[in-house]
């Protein structure tokens, strides 16, 4: 048995430091909003509809009201503020006349014990009208499909605000459609010109279906009013900021009758941003007066989540024999379920602006279904994009006998080079990751590797590379010295994969002090600076600025009372071993210790130590990652197994190399599970045919090879210490790598998602391959 | 329904509590006997995150009925290691930075602690099947499985130093 301190070098930025409530982890002692117990707790529940599409004629809970042990049943009806045309899944905290997904609430309810509020979901009779339903996303786009939002219902771009800062022109006049909620269309030169002029037309329709985010924690949160009518919401939230922004509005009250306290979110992935049981729960406490508590099931968090869009990608390619590029057509659909809010625009921006494109007619449609709604899942639609584009980039290169790295080398972007929306692209490091990828090994050798095999199954080879723009958000921190000489930093970041240490280890360096001096908290909303998500890979691209300058600031102002008591020049002053000394005068000298004791005495003259930095950003840092997977595929049955896997990514500057490659990672097996096994199957009805872990795949384990991780530093100008993001990017290939690697295997492009047995061998048999 | 007397041990203390007959083993560890390092990821046996040890074996304490731990000896995480000190499983994920989310982390090591009582020096592959019935979406799992294999060499080398 070894003792709880961990003991270890003195360090700052640029090695790898495990993060300080490691302990608290491994040992189960860390506090989901689940594992929360306060007195009085009540326990709710969710009626959900059975229907995808369907009418309420009726509601009868007084049945439901008349057990014992229940508080509460709402409906709609009893929610007085609630109104028609939703503009988001979070506003339509109950359904009012109509259900619009299968799994939408319908009435809640709060009881003593969650076997009681079950039991009175049973005692609900709920009468509905079936009507027609509008579930494959193609059919729901035309002119007379069933409609799935209320006339005149607003289309929500705040995502992909939030998410990517991509600015995109909106399109055109209003579309005829009724499901289709928002659309864009960029173009460029002349694509008719283009094609007519090209050797070689690749036309393919990629499909990739929703699929689920995966955090292993179900959206959880606990709510309770006090009696000056003030709500507080222990959320499991990647921002505790925008969920009490979204709540106040849902509910009609001002954001400072709200304190949202993030409790440690058991995973997010871009699922967690927006607001989704957090405002009926509100509204259960509001009305029992006592703590109400409310866990999703995962047969909830399946059915009824908010996972990300189904894709369908259709792909016109233009080229010369050589290699020229010369027009791309290119359509997305997006399906985002019942209500709007897809990132449309980084899909229609990431498919003419990775690859420079002389001409193209780039359209993108958001398009509304009876389905869950949808929301960020990490890069939100950039592997389903890049999935469709590396994949048509290599064929088109396996069609004109091309080396693939050479021919998407000699079209990548550079900065400076416009994007398709006529932005610039900013300094980025893709040549450098496809450069590195390339030099690998395991392609260096992939022809004596794959005929090498023995074992009777095809071998292939294939990479991929894919990018990310990085998003902005304002924020802030505070430094502050203590009176023992140590550091504490503020922020209202949650914390969710270990970003807090890389965030005390950037402070630790720019203050001048070793990050164990350094201590990281992450307040509430009524305690921290405004801080933005923890999405869009800008934690320490932004955060990370914030407390970079913030103690500069704080050390700034540790120098003038060091120099105001040493009577020196501020200028000449030097921070060693915790103590500041006038530059060649080791022995002429105080203490952080001494400066901090001062902040904090009876009397004292001197201010106490307290940088702050609220910046807001106008650069963004683009994060690309390229690569590699060595598998087998057996012919007879479709089953692939995947060999080697190499992860190589721009990071600018590995803040905690060993928290930077934990995102490398993750980030990877996620995709490769969406390549290989994820999907969420619905029938023509809109129910949902895998509620289930069973059933809805993810990886394990025992499906996966290691992960090999290599960090590539080309610095971010704006970044800390030149970092740029780092947890969207290792999502964005594994798709169409591991799609190439199986056409290297076996002669046959999949285009559909997920890449499962059946599909491969049935691409195997219809192919002869 | 009338409550049952259940006693067992748990975590090597002797424990007496009224539960339902219908609760599961995570629920009455949870909430009667306050024991939250086990998590409930699916509540249908898949996710492993409510793994605990049922007699020395690894039990998806979701799928068993806490009526059925009667008599029994049940380990949960906060029983791994003694008060105040980390088991060589769990000091190596914390070195080897294997928490980011860490909702699954109590049933991976859980899950872990079982296989190396078993089999004190797996292969990876061995590491690999010991936890796949327990699904991370954070780590990729590399981390997991250097971290663990390296427990075991640790375990080895204080069982010979003994």
């Amino acid at each position: 048995m070894s003792t709880m301190k961990t003991t270890r070098d003195v360090k700052g930025v640029g090695v790898s430091i495990p993060r300080p409530d490691g302990p608290e982890k491994v040992t189960g002692r860390v506090q989901y909003v689940a594992d929360i117990q306060p007195k009085g707790l009540l326990h709710a529940k969710l009626l959900r509809s059975p229907h995808a599409h369907a009418k309420i004629v009726s509601i009868d809970t007084s049945a439901a009201k008349a057990l014992p042990g229940v508080r509460a049943v709402l409906t709609a009806k009893d929610i007085p503020h609630l109104k028609k045309k939703a503009p988001t899944r979070a506003h339509a905290v109950l359904a009012i006349d109509r259900v619009v997904f299968m799994g939408q609430p319908v009435a809640a309810v709060a009881a003593d014990e969650p076997s009681i509020a079950e039991e009175a979901l049973d005692l609900i009779k709920v009468e509905y009208q079936v009507l027609a339903a509008s579930i494959d996303p193609l059919k729901a786009m035309l002119p007379g499909a069933p409609p799935v939002a209320d006339a005149g219902t607003e289309a929500d771009t705040s995502e992909a605000l939030a998410h990517s800062a991509v600015a995109i022109a909106k399109s055109e006049a209003p579309a005829k459609a009724v499901n289709i909620s928002q659309q864009a269309r960029l173009t460029r030169g002349d694509p008719a010109k283009g094609f007519a002029e090209s050797d070689h037309i690749l036309e393919k329709t990629y499909r990739v279906p929703m699929v689920h985010q995966g955090y292993l924690e179900p959206h959880a949160v606990l709510a309770e009013w006090d009696r000056n009518g003030l709500l507080t919401l222990w959320a499991s939230t990647q921002g505790s900021f925008n969920t009490r922004s979204e709540v106040a509005d849902v509910l009609g009250i001002p954001e400072n009758q709200i304190r949202v306290i993030p409790v440690e979110c058991g995973g997010g992935f871009g699922g967690k941003i927006r607001a989704l049981c957090e405002p009926i729960t509100a509204v259960l406490a509001q009305v029992t007066k006592r703590p109400v508590r409310y866990v999703m099931t995962r047969r909830e968090e399946l059915q009824a989540g908010m996972p990300a869009p189904q894709v369908i990608i259709k792909l016109k390619t233009g080229v010369k024999r050589d290699g020229t590029l010369m027009a791309l057509d290119a359509e997305t659909v997006i399906d985002s379920g019942a209500f709007s809010g897809a990132v449309l625009a980084v899909s229609a921006v990431f498919l003419g602006s990775m690859y420079k494109w002389p001409s193209f007619d780039v359209r993108g449609f958001e398009v509304l279904t009876h389905k869950p709604s949808v929301a960020a899942y990490r890069a939100p639609v950039a592997p389903q994009t890049i999935f469709a584009i590396e994949s048509q980039m290599e064929q088109i290169a396996r069609d004109l006998d091309l080396d693939s790295v050479e021919f998407r080398m000699r079209h990548l972007i550079q900065e400076g080079d416009p994007m398709v929306n006529g932005q610039p692209w900013q300094n980025n490091g893709a040549k450098q990751v496809l450069s590195r990828i390339a030099d690998h090994p395991h392609w260096k050798t992939r022809k004596q590797w794959v005929t090498a095999g023995k074992n009777g199954k095809r071998r292939g080879v294939g990479l991929a590379l894919g990018g990310w723009l990085g998003g902005l958000q304002p924020t802030g921190a505070t430094v502050r010295l203590n009176p023992d000489g140590s550091l504490a930093v503020l922020t209202g970041q949650v914390d969710i994969a270990g970003t807090n240490i890389s965030l005390a280890q950037i402070a630790a360096s720019a203050y001048g002090v070793d990050t164990d001096l350094v201590r990281i908290t992450t307040g509430d909303t009524d305690t921290a600076p405004m801080t933005g998500l923890s999405a869009g890979s800008k934690t320490i691209y932004t955060v990370g600025a914030a407390v970079l300058q913030a103690a500069e600031d704080a050390r700034r102002q540790t120098f003038e009372i060091a120099a105001a008591e040493l009577e020196a020049s501020i200028h000449d002053l030097e921070l060693v071993d915790g103590k500041v000394t006038v530059r060649g005068m080791p022995d002429k000298g105080i203490t952080l210790a001494t400066i901090g004791k001062k902040g904090n005495l009876y009397m004292s003259k001197t201010p106490p130590v307290l940088g702050k930095a609220n910046p807001a950003f106008t650069q963004q840092a683009p994060g690309f990652a390229a690569q590699l997977a060595r598998l087998e595929v057996d012919a007879d049955t479709g089953e692939v197994t995947i060999l080697d896997f190499v992860i190589v990514q721009d990071v600018g500057k590995a803040i905690n190399p060993m928290g930077v490659e934990g995102q490398m990672q993750g980030g990877a097996v996620q995709s490769l599970g969406m390549a290989l096994t994820e999907g969420l199957l619905f029938d023509d009805s809109g129910r949902l045919t895998n509620p289930s872990l069973l059933d809805y795949r993810k990886l394990t384990a025992a499906d996966l090879p290691n992960l090999e991780t290599i960090i590539v530093e080309v610095p971010a100008p704006a970044g800390p210490f030149g970092a740029r993001g780092v947890g969207e990017p290792p999502i964005i290939p594994a798709p169409a790598a591991i799609a190439n690697a199986i056409q290297n295997a076996t002669g046959a492009r999949l285009t559909e998602l997920p890449m499962n047995p059946e599909r491969i061998a049935l691409a195997l048999v219809n192919g002869k391959h | 329904m009338a409550k049952h007397v259940l006693s067992c041990t748990v975590n090597g203390e002797p424990v007496e509590v009224l539960v339902q007959p219908y609760v599961n083993l995570l629920d009455a560890l949870r909430e009667d006997m306050g024991l939250t390092g086990p998590k409930e990821g699916c509540g249908t046996g898949d996710c492993g995150a409510c793994t605990v040890h049922v007699d020395g074996k690894v039990v998806a304490s979701c799928l068993m009925l806490a009526m059925q731990a009667r008599g029994r000896k049940v380990r949960t995480i906060e029983g791994l290691a003694g008060a105040g000190t980390l088991h060589p499983l769990q000091d190596a994920f914390v070195r080897h930075g294997v928490p980011q989310c860490g909702f699954c982390i109590p049933g991976v090591l859980m899950a872990a602690a079982a296989l190396l009582e078993e089999n004190p020096r797996p292969s990876e592959e061995e590491i690999r099947y010991g936890i796949a019935g327990n699904l991370c979406r954070c780590t990729g799992y590399t981390t997991m499985v250097a971290a663990i294999s390296e427990a075991a060499g640790t375990l080895a080398s204080q069982r010979s130093a003994r």
